[in-house]
């Protein structure tokens, strides 16, 4: 198990690769067609908010020390519960996961590969995957680690470089449909904050479980920060998205990105350390998956499971059609799954366990007496 | 020839005159017999009382009949005046036989007064008398002692009772000497083969550093050491590894530094080979090492004896081969392939720009080609429209896919390489500018590259021998051709998820222990260590993650001169 402990910063790491997977898809995309030119606004709103929302998991899992999410529910209602909740994350990393490589593999065709099939587009991340897992977590949080600041300089250099292109007037008008879009039903716009389901897991595998409440708050504002920084992008670049069905708004940005005669189209530099990203976000979920269900099947081993995952991940990415049902699921399905399963299902289970640890506070000291 | 030679010729049969021979395959019980009986000739024997049956022993053990450089010399010793049978069992070649004819031969053959005495052969040590009556304290006479104590002027002498132990020793070049009604045989060193002497490092040259290589022999190797160290607390433990060859090995560590589970560690695998043979340092590293399965080297050979010390001051462990002019450095980690001894006998800065230099090296030398190929293939759009429409012109002429054209020239250049290391050193360089100049200008003029692919390949090439560590630039060598393939396969998309599962395999990669990526990631911090060096009088720890024992260097005021008004305790 020491090999498998990870840092504080690492931990951040970790949270912020989720959050940041999504915005090379299509999730600015999404954000920008729900509240148009007061996203901005909209996601410090929602920001704040989920800010919050890690400060309240922070507080509900300091009760529980280093159990997480799995374990706590076990405490909750024995090993059905511990089952029930283990099955429904798994299904939510293997959907998403699998949703996020068929999107960002839709894209890749279209930029790079338009007369491949897309099996021959997933294989290679699924093979890579079959790597990964059959190495330790550690190892695994490292090479997050090694790729993820180049993804943030990524991110950076093509808001700076895409500085002179910008259309301020875009922002306007600043509540973008109205308030109530921006404030009331814009706070739907909090799914891009689905990082946030790694915190539920990550207590066990920490060196220093007291840094919990840094790794929630921190991991939630760089992610924020970063939203903006790929949110602005697009939205001072393009207005045209907002109802344009185009795919990775972000590498089309970076193709606008001009350094004298010799730097004039950087697209595919920035596509290649996208790659990497999502790779890294995929091994994350994909060992989080694991370590679940090792959990509720107590295996002990996990490299008999190293396949199957990846596996599961490319079955479900085959099963949409087209890109068109991957965007309408994107947008109108998974959203919901996602503040369903992280927001709501996650915060009530960790909530309902620190109502039974009150409880059992309150009778221990009464039987001593 | 007549008529009836040729019928006889035809029509009889003639046995077939051809030699052949084949090699049987011994059977199942022969084998089983044959494993029986070197198990019993490897068990140990006592030496015996009786000189004659030693003799018998040593000879047919020696195959002396048949051994040309094993040599017996029988001779007649006196020790008190008595005459004992003796014998010397010594390789030819192999001992220094000044040493042997003036210090053992003539002590115990030539008589000379002291040992002429016939009187009683016991000593009285002491001698009191109480009322009359005396006692006297006796010591008996041991002709073992007595020969080893007063006969044998020789600095290393020891005595043996098993017979294993004196040919062990013997194979050393040291000398036996067996004496009749002795059942103990002196072993006595007289090594003096021929061996290469003390002579500037090949493969590891710097600008400012010493000038001394690592030889074949292992006590040269360790006494190098031990100079540049000069400390009691370098301790140097003598390990035999292999069944036949005994092969001699030191593990070097500095007692007051070196974690002692590390030391531990590294002896534990040393004493579990279980090998007939080990004739170099890189078998052994490969005996030793975690994983065998990937490329990435995982101990630092070097030749150097100061980039060895400078290591075990750092709290590593070294291992040393008889016969092997390197020395293997663990734990190792893989900024460790990056550096030089040079980088810190220069300013800081001259050395953090040469290691700049150095990443970009690794950088191009595992990537260039396959980043080429797939530029070239897939994102054409990445280069400048003049730039590739050059590049396209120049491709014209050329009738073959991009991947053929690299793999043509990077096979070429690896035989070129290959080539040059094998042939004569006069011939070598020769060899490198006729395959540069002569074949690389043929292909282009032929048509069966296009220039800009030397350019790629010829910048490939020098980046590898910019990299200090060869073993680490034969690794990037081979992953390169792994990139290509996932280049031309897949474009950017083979060689982002190529380098993500090179990068996770590294990370999981651990050199006794130490995770091989130690000090690189970003976020662990690691005191004491850092690819780029801080100024000399900042580097005050060792790296946290060999746990040394003594964690600081230097004290935090290193250079005392510069602040002479300062407190004691400000300056710790």
């Amino acid at each position: 198990m020491t090999d498998s402990k990870i840092t504080s910063k690492e931990a951040i790491m970790l949270v912020v690769t989720i959050f940041v997977s999504h915005t090379i898809v299509t999730l600015p995309q999404n954000l920008l067609s729900n509240t148009k030119s007061a996203t901005l606004i909209n996601l410090i709103y929602v920001g704040i908010i989920a800010i919050l929302l890690a400060y309240v998991i922070y507080r509900l899992l300091k009760n529980f020390a280093s159990l997480d999410i799995i374990d706590i529910s076990q405490y909750l209602g024995g090993n059905v519960l511990k089952s029930i909740v283990g099955g429904i994350f798994i299904a939510y990393f293997i959907v998403t996961s699998s949703n996020l490589l068929r999107e960002f593999c839709e894209g890749l065709r279209v930029a790079f590969f338009p007369m491949t099939n897309i099996l021959s587009i997933l294989v290679p991340f699924i093979l890579v995957l079959f790597i990964t897992n059959y190495l330790s977590f550690s190892s695994n949080v490292k090479t997050i680690s090694l790729i993820f600041p180049l993804v943030l300089i990524s991110i950076v250099f093509l808001f700076f470089g895409n500085f002179g292109n910008f259309s301020f007037e875009r922002m306007f008008p600043v509540l973008g449909k109205g308030f109530a879009d921006t404030f009331i039903t814009g706070i739907g716009n909090i799914f891009a904050f689905s990082g946030i389901s790694c915190l539920y897991f990550i207590p066990p595998y920490l060196k220093e479980p007291n840094q919990m409440k840094k790794i929630c708050l921190s991991s939630v504002i760089i992610g924020l920060m970063y939203f903006l920084f790929c949110t602005a992008t697009i939205l001072l670049l393009f207005s045209f998205f907002v109802d344009v069905d185009e795919v990775l708004p972000l590498y089309s940005a970076a193709s606008y990105i001009e350094f004298g005669i010799f730097f004039q189209r950087l697209e595919s530099f920035f596509m290649l350390i996208w790659i990497l990203e999502i790779g890294s976000y995929l091994i994350v979920t994909n060992r989080f998956s694991i370590s679940i269900f090792q959990k509720i099947t107590n295996l002990k081993f996990h490299k008999p499971l190293a396949m199957i995952f990846p596996l599961l991940i490319f079955g479900i990415a085959l099963l949409p059609k087209n890109y068109s049902i991957i965007r309408f699921l994107e947008s109108n399905i998974y959203a919901y799954f996602i503040i369903a399963i992280v927001f709501v299902f996650g915060i009530a289970i960790l909530f309902l366990a620190n109502l039974k640890k009150r409880k059992e506070k309150r009778v221990k000291p009464q039987k001593i007496q | 020839m007549n008529f009836k030679q040729i019928l006889t010729d035809l029509f009889t049969y003639t046995p077939q005159e051809e030699y052949n021979f084949e090699l049987l395959r011994n059977t199942v019980n022969d084998t089983e017999l044959e494993n029986e009986y070197l198990k019993k000739e490897n068990q140990d024997t006592s030496i015996y009382t009786s000189l004659s049956v030693n003799l018998e022993y040593v000879k047919s053990k020696y195959n002396s009949m048949i051994n040309s450089d094993i040599i017996v010399r029988e001779f007649t010793l006196i020790a008190r005046g008595k005459q004992y049978s003796a014998f010397l069992l010594y390789i030819d070649g192999m001992i220094d036989t000044d040493i042997m004819n003036r210090f053992i031969l003539e002590p115990l053959m030539l008589r000379n007064k002291s040992n002429l005495y016939g009187n009683d052969q016991n000593r009285i040590i002491s001698e009191a008398v109480t009322n009359n009556i005396t006692v006297r304290k006796v010591k008996k006479f041991n002709l073992a002692d007595y020969i080893m104590n007063c006969l044998m002027p020789q600095n290393t002498v020891k005595q043996c009772s098993e017979f294993s132990e004196v040919f062990n020793d013997v194979n050393s070049g040291n000398c036996a000497l067996f004496i009749d009604t002795l059942n103990v045989a002196f072993d006595i060193e007289v090594k003096g083969f021929e061996k290469r002497s003390i002579e500037k490092p090949e493969n590891e040259i710097v600008i400012k550093g010493a000038h001394e290589a690592f030889v074949e022999n292992i006590r040269t190797n360790t006494s190098l050491i031990r100079r540049s160290v000069h400390n009691e607390n370098l301790i140097i433990e003598n390990i035999k590894i292999g069944e036949i060859t005994k092969t001699s090995c030191a593990l070097c560590y500095i007692k007051t530094l070196a974690n002692s589970d590390l030391v531990s560690e590294v002896r534990y695998r040393l004493n579990n080979l279980k090998i007939d043979s080990m004739l170099s340092s890189g078998q052994l590293e490969q005996m030793i090492i975690d994983n065998n399965l990937i490329s990435i080297p995982q101990t630092i050979s070097t030749e150097r004896p100061d980039k060895t010390a400078s290591y075990l001051l750092d709290g590593r462990v070294i291992l040393l081969v008889n016969g092997a002019p390197y020395a293997l450095i663990v734990p190792a980690v893989y900024t460790d392939f990056l550096s030089t001894p040079d980088d810190k006998n220069m300013r800081t800065s001259f050395s953090n720009f040469v290691k700049w230099i150095r990443i970009l090296a690794t950088f191009l030398s595992l990537l260039l080609p396959g980043l080429y190929v797939a530029i070239a293939s897939f994102h054409q759009e990445l280069l400048p429209t003049d730039l590739l429409y050059s590049i396209l012109a120049s491709r014209e002429t050329v009738p073959f896919p991009v991947i053929f054209e690299i793999l043509l020239l990077e096979i070429s250049f690896e035989l070129i390489r290959e080539a040059g290391i094998r042939v004569p050193s006069p011939i070598g360089p020769t060899i490198g500018i006729v395959g540069a100049l002569i074949i690389g200008q043929s292909a282009v003029s032929a048509g069966i590259v296009s220039p800009v692919l030397i350019i790629i390949v010829a910048i490939t090439g020098i980046a590898s021998f910019a990299v200090p560590d060869y073993s680490f630039s034969f690794h990037l060598r081979l992953y390169r051709f792994a990139f290509i393939f996932l280049g031309y396969c897949c474009g950017f998309l083979g060689i982002g998820l190529g380098l993500l599962a090179y990068i996770a395999v590294l990370c999981d990669t651990k050199s006794f222990g130490i995770p091989l990526t130690s000090g690189i990631s970003p976020l662990q911090k690691t005191v004491g260590h850092s690819y780029f060096l801080q100024p000399i009088w900042l580097r005050e720890f060792r790296a946290s993650y060999l746990d040394a024992k003594k964690e600081e260097k230097q004290e935090k005021i290193s250079m005392k001169w510069k602040y002479p008004f300062l407190k004691k305790e400000d300056t710790k």
